[in-house]
């Protein structure tokens, strides 16, 4: 169905859904109502029925993506407030950055494959682990689509928040750095919040290893793109 | 009060059009010198340069860059909505791409986590 007479009604409705469920979400506590979930769950309920074709939602809406080029750039004040904890503890974050973007890629490539999934939907499940704002380019870059990226990761936070409290519980990781970089990898800024409620030095680390695991992703790009 | 809230929000709208301002600069930069680097990040490498100068401090940018980052969701909500041209798709697959991201999703956790935690266990038995 068009909507012709109320061309900015998806993006006032994206609005409303998105500030009702920060306030929800705010006082109640209850993780699905967080907006991760809440407010696509919402738009989804409206757009299917009135059969909404991606397109139009996005006529007015597409802008709001945009900024996620000066989030970007935003992302440079944690990295130079936690150069202390970065230049005490590089070895350690970045093999585990490595290693667990290692894993990440290559457990979704070697699952799509053994599940048959589509190609253009393995492509863009390899960056499903980092920061929207990296992972949509990256997607760009190895082929797949931005947008179905952005669905990936925003699957990969909400599995990762509830894995990883669980997880915490099974292992054995003594040191704050661990703790931080298991969410930050894993589940990036889903992850980031659920690392700040375990602890600040926790958050602080998760925060930090989101930004740079985004980061060696995209310039890793130009290698990966060559080995697929 | 509402003279404080005014200057607050002058504030943040400043903070705000210089990280735009970064990477709209940044952008150009990339488009001039065809470098395959988003322009994004390039006005991130161009901010930490202005930081290591001392041009520009971070409690400057404190208000508008934590308030991108902690509304960064309202600004990938219209890409997700990108399932309403994929409906076929996840009723084909939905479920097997749900296996693939859990599973993933566990191992990086727990390979991150672990890899972390021998280095920082194992510097710690070498310090002397």
């Amino acid at each position: 169905m068009s909507l012709e007479p109320m061309p900015l009604f998806w993006l006032a409705l994206t609005l409303a859904a998105y500030l009702g469920s920060r306030w929800l979400y705010r006082r109640s506590g209850r993780y699905l109502l967080s907006p991760l979930i809440l407010v696509p769950a919402l738009l989804l309920a409206v757009a299917v029925p009135l059969h909404t074709a991606y397109a139009e939602y996005a006529r007015n809406t597409h802008w709001l993506m945009a900024v996620l080029g000066p989030v970007t750039v935003a992302f440079a004040v944690p990295i130079w407030q936690q150069r202390a904890l970065l230049a005490r503890h590089w070895p350690a974050l970045l093999l585990g950055m490595l290693a667990g973007s290692c894993v990440s890629i290559g457990s979704s490539w070697g699952l799509a494959h053994l599940l048959a999934l589509d190609e253009a939907v393995s492509l863009s499940l390899l960056p499903r682990s980092i920061t929207t704002p990296f992972a949509m380019p990256l997607a760009h870059d190895l082929g797949g689509v931005p947008e179905l990226t952005a669905v990936f990761v925003m699957f990969t936070g909400v599995l990762g928040a509830l894995f990883g409290g669980t997880l915490l519980r099974w292992l054995p990781l003594r040191t704050p750095l661990a703790r931080g970089a298991l969410f930050g990898v894993g589940a990036h800024g889903a992850g980031v919040s659920r690392a700040q409620e375990v602890g600040r030095e926790e958050g602080s680390v998760a925060g930090l290893v989101m930004v740079l695991t985004g980061l060696l992703n995209l310039f890793a790009a130009p290698l990966l793109a060559a080995l697929l | 009060m509402n003279a404080v809230l005014l200057k607050k929000l002058t504030r943040l709208i400043c903070e705000l059009a210089v990280l735009f301002a970064l990477f709209l600069f940044g952008s150009q930069l990339a488009a001039w010198s065809g470098w395959p680097i988003p322009g994004g990040v390039l006005g991130l490498a161009l901010l930490l340069m202005l930081f290591a100068s001392g041009l520009l401090k971070p409690a400057m940018l404190q208000a508008g860059a934590g308030w991108l980052m902690a509304e960064m969701l309202l600004f990938f909500i219209p890409a997700l909505m990108s399932l309403l041209d994929y409906g076929s798709l996840l009723r084909d697959e939905g479920w097997r791409i749900l296996l693939v991201i859990a599973v993933s999703t566990l191992l990086v956790m727990v390979v991150t986590a672990v890899t972390v935690e021998l280095v920082c266990r194992w510097s710690l038995r070498h310090e002397p």
